[in-house]
Parts: structure tokens; C-alpha cells; sequence
């Protein structure tokens, strides 16, 4: 991957720092520190309920009602987001920050046509006819037929969807695209072109990727580096071929163990035994410490801070005796 | 809107044919002043309860002719209201006949009418006790019935889309402020409620200022309970993924509601519309039929009914009086219908 190399010339379009989520009675996210540099596809891996799609809402600030950024700073082209007001972040959502989520028939409004939800993104005054012909060019882009302008979402495939929400996402010429699971609900072909279009939109559109997946693998093919998430805190960072050749952390190893094109025919797939800890009843350790197979006496008590390790950082007790502050 | 008709033909057929009678009615209230042969104040002193004008083809030697015709009426009793067929002579019925001059829509005078006759009356529904033509009164009270229930539901689906989207949307304790108001709203008996709006105006008001007036008192009482309607949809709408799509792209509040919220309750609304059309129609009738409503010489279905409340022998004698109550049930059966064909057809789930 030629991106790769270039990383370390590349400046950062975001930092997140010390990011914390919850309320008085829970934390669910905690801790979670990162960068995403220019031109660069960062993927955030893990399974359900670890708190990925939760930290993109968190960069967007569409958290749900009850929950706020207890502490942590998400610094955007230099902004700082969690200070500005509603009325300044609408001026960041959707023009400087796209995004695209999961399932697109039930993001897209069933009432209007694919044509009339892009020129309603479309941000400023710009003329009627003006907006058409951006439209159809952005449509031409995507490789949706010029028809798609007059559909109505249900009359469009699921990758064609898709591909309107990513029009949708991208007609303001943001410069970070949040993409939360965006090929989970396609087939796998499907997923392939959806994944190149994004691949090249990089190159194309100067942009950057915060790409949100509980395959590793498609990670690793689609990313430059890759973030594993487990209960609500980061625990491994590094290059994508690193992790996925050499995972340090025991989840980032059982997470690729469980990979089903590691295995032969007939030979049983492993699993990973136990099921993510709900936020309200994490262990008092490290998060993982439950379902771990390196499990000390040190993992159930207290819980790992960063340590970098091999041009990596993990949360693991198995690389260094350093504890969260 | 074709495809809606086509479908509404396919899947329920009443419900086509009443959207059909309900657009005749209409385009008879919009049309009146061409349709009715005379004007519904006119007082035909020679004809008080005149039954209806029979139509005949066919003359009392079984001749044919071509052109349909009336015979003449002629009043022998006039304590019985008793009437002699004048067979000897015939009227023949022209369609554009010539008649006095009146003004067609407010916009321009003109002196031909759809049908009449040159000679003898024609009265297709009879006269009433001053001798009015009742079938010109129907077309004429159809204004005013049929508008009360369209401007009615409007201004009440505006109060409700607007309070409810809010309270909705908002929810807390906006919402708590909101729903505990039109509780207050909800659990007066709207007919008592009606009635004492109307009462706190004098009696005396011109007859534009009473149609308002109606038009203010039902949509005052009709707003609460579609502002709750409203407000439990949006509250279940709001945590669509589009809408949470919508906040994505940076749209403003009033963009999300107005665009993607209330649209999205349309399909129901719609049909909500049709269905509480009646209620409007009724009220305006009740409060016409209690003289509290439209006044003479003013035709409406309500007040044209209200002649026969207490009058026994008007029913016995003169039970053509009673048309108008047809009407407002043909209305009214016909929208419920159409209602419930529009909810069947608009469903996104049959799509």
C-alpha cells in the first residue's frame, strides 16, 4: 500500500484527545486518543457494542440526549468541537465533516427523490439549475446513471443507495468523511466497488477517512492504520499491515484468529469465548481481562494505560506495568 | 395524484366513486350561480311547499317528445298547501335558458342558466314554506357547507402540525407545557364547548362574520386532538435514521422538521383530513340547525334542515324538505369513505 509511506509527511486534519463520553452514572467511552492525518483511511475496528459508532457521533456531537463529553478535547482543522455552539457545529456538519451509515435505505427520506436530498445539502445560495448540474456531476462521479436524479430511494439497489449517500456525504467537498459501517447491509461484491469508490475519493477529493467496520480484514485492505476498540476505550493503534501481520493486543489477536479465511475446509472456526461487557458492569480492570487468555492478577485490578511498543500503542499489561491515570 | 386514483379504483371502488361525488359536489357549490335556475332568495309567493317538479317525457296522450318537459302547478288549497297538475299545457325544459340577470362567481353578470323553463316553474327538489326553490338552495348552501369543512380542517391542521411538530420534536418540557394545554382542550364535550364559543359572540353578526366565526369556533376545538396526533408521530418519526442523516448534513431545526418530520406524517394526515371533513360539516350543521349558525335568507344544509325541527306536519306534508339532510349524508359518507380508501392506498407499507 503506497499510502502507508507517506504518513509521517502528512498533517493532521484531527486529533482526539482524552476523549471521555457518558453521564453521572456511566462512562461508556473512555479515554479514546487518536489522529486522523490528511488523505489518510483510518479504520475503527471491533465488535458491536464497543463504542465505534459512538465515537464518530461523538466527533459530529450527535450523541443521544443523555449522554455529553464529560472531558477530552476533539480538535478539527484547528476548531476546537466540543466548545463550538449548535448553530456553528450545522456549519461543520455536512460541509466540512460528511457521513455515511450503515444501512442507507433507512438514512435516506422514502419521500423524496435521490435528485432533491443532494441539492438540499447543497450549502449557500446557489442557483436552482447550478445545483442540478453539480448533482448529476457528483451522480456521474459515484457511477450512478442520471436517472438516479428522479428515483425515489426504495426504487434503488442497496449499493446504489449507498452510493447516493456517499453523493450525499461528499457535495460540500469535506475534507473528513465519518463512514459508520457503511457496507455492512451489502452483498459482498457490492461492498468491494463501494469500498474502491472510497478508495478513490481520497486521491480524488482530498480526504480523509474515518472508516467504522467489524471486519479486520476489510480494514486492513481498505486503511492505512487501524484502531481496535474494546469496551469503550482504544486498545491497540498501529499501521494496518502491522496489526493485522502481528496483532500485540490478545483481542486484536482473537478478533483476526476468528477471521473465517484463515481456516480450511471442515476445520471449526474459533470464536472468542463470552460477550462484550455491557458499560454498566465493565470490570473493575482491564476490559478485556474476562474473556483474555494472558489474564495476570494485575488485569482484574487495575486498567492498562498507553504504552507504545513497537511503533505501536497498546493497552496491555503483557507489553509493560503502566496503569491508567 | 393519477397514479393514487388508479390505485384507489383497483383496490377499493367505493372509495373511487365517492371521491368522484364528492368533486360533483363541489363543482356544483363552485358553479351555483350557473346551475340553479333561480336565485335562493327568490320568493315564489303563488308556490309555498311546492312538491317536486316531475320530469316528463311522455305527455297524457303517451306522445314522445324529444325535449323533456314540466307540467304547471297550480296552488287550490292554499291551508293544505294542496296543488292541481295543470296537464293541458307543456313547458318544455331549455338548457342555457335565459333568466335574470345575476353574477356568476362575483367575477361577471349573465342572464343564461343551465337549464329552466320559458313557461311554468321548475323546482327539481319542490319549495319550501316562502316558496324558495330547494334545489337551487341546496347548490347555493352547498358553499357554505362544503367551505366550512375545507377552511375548517386547514386552519386546524395548520394549529396542529405547527404545535404538535414542536411539542414533538422538542419534547421535555415543552412538550409537558403543550399536551397538559390541550388536555385542557380535550376534555370539554366539544359540543357544549361549541356552543358556548358561540354564545360569548352577540347573535346580531352579518352573515360573512358568522361563517368566520364558525369556521374560528370549530378549528378551535379541533386543533387539540390533532396536535396530539401530530405530536406522538413526530416523537416516533424523530428518531428515524434520515432524521439523524439530516442533523448530519447540518440542517437547521425548522429544515428538519418541516422537511423531513411532518412530510413523513402525510400519509396519515392526509387521510386524517378527509375523515374529520365531516365533523366540520356536522358542527357547521348543528350550530345552523340551533339558529346559532348561518342566518336566513342564507342558505346552508344545517339551516335548511332546522325549518323541520319541532314541525310535524311539515314531515307529513312536505317531506322534501328534508333533502338538505341527504346531502350532508352523501357528504359525509363519501369523505369517510374516500378516507378510508386514502388510507389503504397512501400506506408506504402496500407500496
Amino acid at each position: 500500500m503506497c499510502l502507508t509511506q507517506k504518513i509521517g509527511k502528512m498533517e493532521e486534519i484531527l486529533i482526539v484527545e482524552n476523549i471521555s463520553v457518558g453521564n453521572e452514572e456511566l462512562e461508556i467511552l473512555r479515554d479514546i486518543s487518536f489522529d486522523v492525518k490528511k488523505n489518510e483511511i483510518i479504520s475503527i475496528v471491533g465488535e458491536s457494542g464497543c463504542g465505534k459508532s459512538m465515537t464518530l457521533r461523538t466527533i459530529i456531537r450527535l450523541l443521544p440526549k443523555n449522554l455529553k463529553i464529560l472531558n477530552g478535547d476533539i480538535i478539527f482543522e484547528g476548531m476546537k468541537l466540543k466548545d463550538l455552539k449548535e448553530k456553528e457545529m450545522n456549519r461543520i456538519r455536512g460541509k466540512k465533516i460528511g457521513m455515511i451509515f450503515q444501512e442507507p435505505s433507512s438514512y435516506l427520506n422514502p419521500l423524496f427523490t435521490i435528485g432533491n436530498q443532494i441539492e438540499e445539502a447543497i450549502e449557500g445560495n446557489i442557483k436552482k439549475r447550478e445545483k442540478k448540474e453539480m448533482v448529476i456531476k457528483i451522480l456521474k462521479e459515484m457511477g450512478l446513471p442520471i436517472t438516479t436524479y428522479y428515483q425515489y430511494p426504495h426504487q434503488l439497489s442497496g449499493g446504489m443507495q449507498q452510493r447516493a449517500m456517499i453523493a450525499i456525504a461528499l457535495i460540500n467537498g469535506p475534507s473528513l468523511l465519518l463512514a459508520d459501517e457503511p457496507t455492512t447491509a451489502l452483498d459482498v461484491t457490492t461492498a468491494f466497488s463501494i469500498i474502491n469508490l472510497l478508495k478513490n475519493l481520497v486521491t480524488n477529493h482530498n480526504l480523509s477517512i474515518l472508516f467504522v467496520t467489524h471486519d479486520i480484514s476489510l480494514a486492513n485492505h481498505i486503511s492505512d492504520r487501524i484502531i481496535v476498540m474494546y469496551g469503550g476505550t482504544i486498545v491497540e493503534i498501529g499501521k494496518s499491515k502491522e496489526i493485522y501481520e502481528n496483532p500485540l493486543h490478545p483481542y486484536t489477536k482473537k478478533l483476526i484468529e476468528c477471521l473465517p479465511q484463515r481456516y480450511k475446509k471442515g476445520e471449526r472456526i474459533k470464536t472468542i469465548e463470552g460477550e462484550v461487557p455491557f458499560f454498566k458492569n465493565l470490570p473493575a480492570g482491564c476490559p478485556f481481562s474476562q474473556r483474555c487468555d494472558y489474564k495476570m492478577k494485575i488485569c482484574e485490578e487495575q486498567k492498562p494505560g498507553k504504552i507504545f511498543f513497537e511503533n505501536r500503542i497498546v493497552k496491555c499489561f503483557k507489553y509493560g506495568n503502566i496503569v491508567e491515570s | 395524484m393519477k397514479g393514487i386514483l388508479n390505485k384507489l379504483r383497483k383496490k377499493n371502488l367505493i372509495a373511487f366513486i365517492s371521491f368522484w361525488i364528492i368533486l360533483f359536489l363541489y363543482f356544483l357549490a363552485i358553479t351555483a350561480d350557473f346551475i340553479a335556475p333561480y336565485p335562493f332568495n327568490k320568493q315564489f309567493r303563488n308556490y309555498p311547499l311546492c312538491p317536486p317538479t316531475k320530469v316528463h317525457f311522455f305527455d297524457k296522450n303517451k306522445k314522445f317528445h324529444l325535449r323533456p318537459f314540466v307540467y304547471e302547478y297550480k296552488l287550490i288549497n292554499p291551508a293544505l298547501n294542496q296543488y292541481e297538475i295543470l296537464t293541458e299545457k307543456i313547458c318544455p325544459i331549455y338548457f342555457f335558458v335565459k333568466g335574470e340577470r345575476r353574477k356568476i362567481l362575483g367575477l361577471f353578470y349573465s342572464d343564461r342558466y343551465l337549464f329552466g323553463t320559458k313557461e311554468g316553474k321548475i323546482f327539481l327538489f319542490g319549495t319550501d314554506m316562502h316558496g324558495r326553490d330547494i334545489f337551487s338552495r341546496i347548490v347555493y348552501g352547498a358553499r357554505i357547507s362544503l367551505s366550512i369543512g375545507i377552511l375548517g380542517v386547514l386552519t386546524s391542521f395548520f394549529l396542529g402540525f405547527l404545535i404538535g411538530g414542536i411539542s414533538g420534536y422538542f419534547g421535555g418540557k415543552i412538550d409537558n407545557i403543550i399536551m397538559r394545554i390541550v388536555e385542557i382542550f380535550m376534555v370539554f364535550p366539544s359540543f357544549y364547548l361549541m356552543l358556548s364559543l358561540r354564545a360569548a359572540f352577540p347573535i346580531n353578526l352579518s352573515s360573512f362574520q358568522v361563517y368566520l366565526l364558525i369556521v374560528v369556533i370549530l378549528s378551535f376545538i379541533g386543533w387539540a386532538g390533532l396536535a396530539r396526533i401530530i405530536r406522538g408521530m413526530v416523537l416516533s418519526i424523530k428518531e428515524e435514521e434520515y432524521v439523524l442523516a439530516a442533523k448530519a448534513l447540518g440542517l437547521s431545526t425548522f429544515k428538519i422538521i418541516f422537511k423531513h418530520i411532518i412530510p413523513n406524517t402525510f400519509s396519515y394526515s392526509i387521510t386524517a383530513i378527509t375523515l374529520s371533513i365531516p365533523g366540520y360539516i356536522l358542527g357547521e350543521s348543528t350550530l345552523s340547525l340551533l339558529g346559532l349558525g348561518i342566518q336566513e335568507p342564507y342558505p346552508s344544509w344545517g339551516n335548511m334542515l332546522s325549518v323541520c325541527i319541532g314541525n310535524l306536519r311539515i314531515l307529513s306534508t312536505a317531506p322534501w324538505m328534508l333533502i338538505s339532510g341527504f346531502f350532508i349524508f352523501l357528504t359525509i359518507i363519501s369523505f369517510n369513505f374516500l378516507g378510508d380508501g386514502l388510507r389503504d392506498v397512501l400506506d408506504p407499507k402496500n407500496w
